[in-house]
């Protein structure tokens, strides 16, 4: 089973075409993981949430369409970073204005810009969190977004200003105005 | 530097700060490894075959080819089984042999690194 | 997080031995946030070796390697915090790893990260008998252990080079031991 899974000939009308299940696991791990990463923060559960997604897209292989591979993964992967978090109450969702800035401040410095962006999208409340994820990882348009989280397009923009808009501030006050 | 540029600034900073991580080296290897565990012995022929069969008559026939079935079923149930092990085997040693190689190759740059310095 | 790995490869001259690997391994996986346990012996190795490819080059090589193996361990443990896996479980490890079936051909160690590194290789005299590599990190603890006849073209596919100075077979060497 697992070597037909992971063989399958390319034939007319054949859901996956031509891909293996291996395939697709060497070309969307990156994504997969990254997303959950950014998400959680945690390499160990990053990894423990994207091998779930990809043992979800071996039972599920024969039945799922190549060209929906990739919207199919960042779904489960959403939802299941979403699951992680709420089983395990690893975060609270913090109100948008009671996210705290960063504590160490400085001259704005690439790397250290990035590590901030990184921990204060992080400290996101989950839905914000993993739209900016999708938008900025991904660039996903909102539209897109919406779809992989199944909710409305403007719901999703309302997401993306409030964050954008919370970020400039606590990064502005911490490092001084983004160039 | 007005609201509009601010923001793309912004977005840009973003992008560049959720850029995608690599998977971990063996990643790839892992989930082959925890695919193949999954993969479960079909269902028993005996069930199959006991399930259709609504014959009466013949049965010393019925009993022969019961026999002869149960023989080609038995091979087909070890070929299945086997297969289904072997390929579970091969992804613990491909995970077995990545680790080794990461783990190896740290310690070889590690020891160019200090033969520089 | 760092996965420790312990890579042993433990091949004895006549027979081939398992190392014993410390008690204190198996409960590390409880405090591991992630491990990885390899457990192949001959015969899995053989069923293993039937499904790999002579069409695909890694898997070739794999089964090039694996035909003198007679059996693989791997143990790799990642922790959340240092300080979770007992020194002293390494010291029992290494006490295995002597002279006359093994030498020491590698010894890395930073003091900066806490990172060490062994390489032991073991002879009967002709060949390449076992390999075995400890690699522990403060967060991270790898063994791996392989058992069997490797050839020097496998030993270096499976790990290159690696700055291993003048090894020779069955003659004296010097370890290569560096430390930062």
């Amino acid at each position: 089973m697992l070597a037909a899974a992971m063989a399958v000939e390319s034939e007319p009308g054949a859901k996956t075409n031509a891909s293996t299940f291996t395939d697709v696991l060497r070309a969307n791990q990156s994504m997969v993981f990254s997303i959950a990463y950014h998400f959680l923060r945690d390499r160990a559960a990053a990894e423990e949430v994207a091998q779930e997604v990809f043992l979800q897209l071996y039972r599920n292989f024969d039945g799922i369409r190549r060209e929906q591979v990739t919207f199919w993964l960042r779904k489960v992967a959403s939802n299941r970073c979403i699951d992680y978090v709420r089983k395990r109450k690893v975060h609270a969702a913090v109100p948008l204005d009671d996210v705290p800035e960063p504590s160490v401040s400085g001259q704005p410095d690439d790397l250290l810009l990035n590590r901030k962006l990184q921990a204060l999208v992080a400290s996101l409340p989950e839905t914000p969190r993993l739209v900016m994820v999708l938008r900025y990882q991904e660039d996903l348009m909102p539209d897109e977004i919406a779809r992989v989280l199944e909710m409305p397009v403007r719901t999703v923009k309302s997401h993306l200003q409030r964050s954008l808009a919370m970020l400039r501030e606590k990064i502005g006050r911490s490092m001084g105005e983004i160039r | 530097m007005d609201d509009l540029e601010r923001q793309l600034d912004l977005e840009c900073h973003l992008k560049d700060a959720l850029t995608r991580k690599q998977a971990p080296d063996w990643f790839e290897a892992k989930v082959l490894a925890a695919a193949a565990r999954e993969t479960s012995a079909p269902a028993g022929f005996w069930q199959r075959l006991m399930a259709g069969a609504r014959l009466r008559w013949a049965s010393a026939v019925l009993a022969s080819a019961a026999v002869l079935a149960s023989g080609l079923a038995w091979q087909h149930e070890r070929a299945v089984r086997e297969r289904t092990e072997g390929e579970a085997a091969k992804a613990q040693l491909q995970l077995a042999l990545k680790v080794t190689r990461v783990k190896l190759r740290k310690i070889g740059q590690k020891l160019d690194q200090m033969e520089r310095n | 997080m760092r996965i420790a790995c312990w890579l042993l490869i433990a091949l004895l001259p006549a027979v081939a031995q398992e190392l014993k690997l410390p008690p204190g391994l198996d409960k590390l996986a409880d405090k591991a946030t992630e491990t990885v346990d390899v457990t192949m012996d001959q015969s899995l190795l053989q069923l293993a070796s039937k499904f790999l490819s002579d069409k695909d080059p890694d898997e070739a090589r794999a089964k090039k390697l694996v035909a003198g193996l007679k059996g693989v361990y791997v143990r790799s443990f990642q922790f959340e915090h240092p300080g979770e896996y007992d020194q002293s479980d390494l010291t029992m490890l290494r006490a295995q790893l002597k002279p006359p079936v093994w030498q020491r051909i590698v010894g890395v160690r930073s003091k900066k990260d806490g990172e060490n590194a062994e390489v032991f290789l073991a002879s009967d005299g002709n060949s390449v008998t076992g390999l075995a590599v400890i690699c522990a990190d403060p967060k991270e603890l790898t063994i791996v252990h392989i058992i069997g006849q490797i050839k020097p073209e496998d030993l270096r596919d499976l790990g290159g080079n690696f700055g291993i100075p003048k090894f020779e077979i069955g003659g004296s060497h010097k370890s290569d031991s560096k430390e930062e």
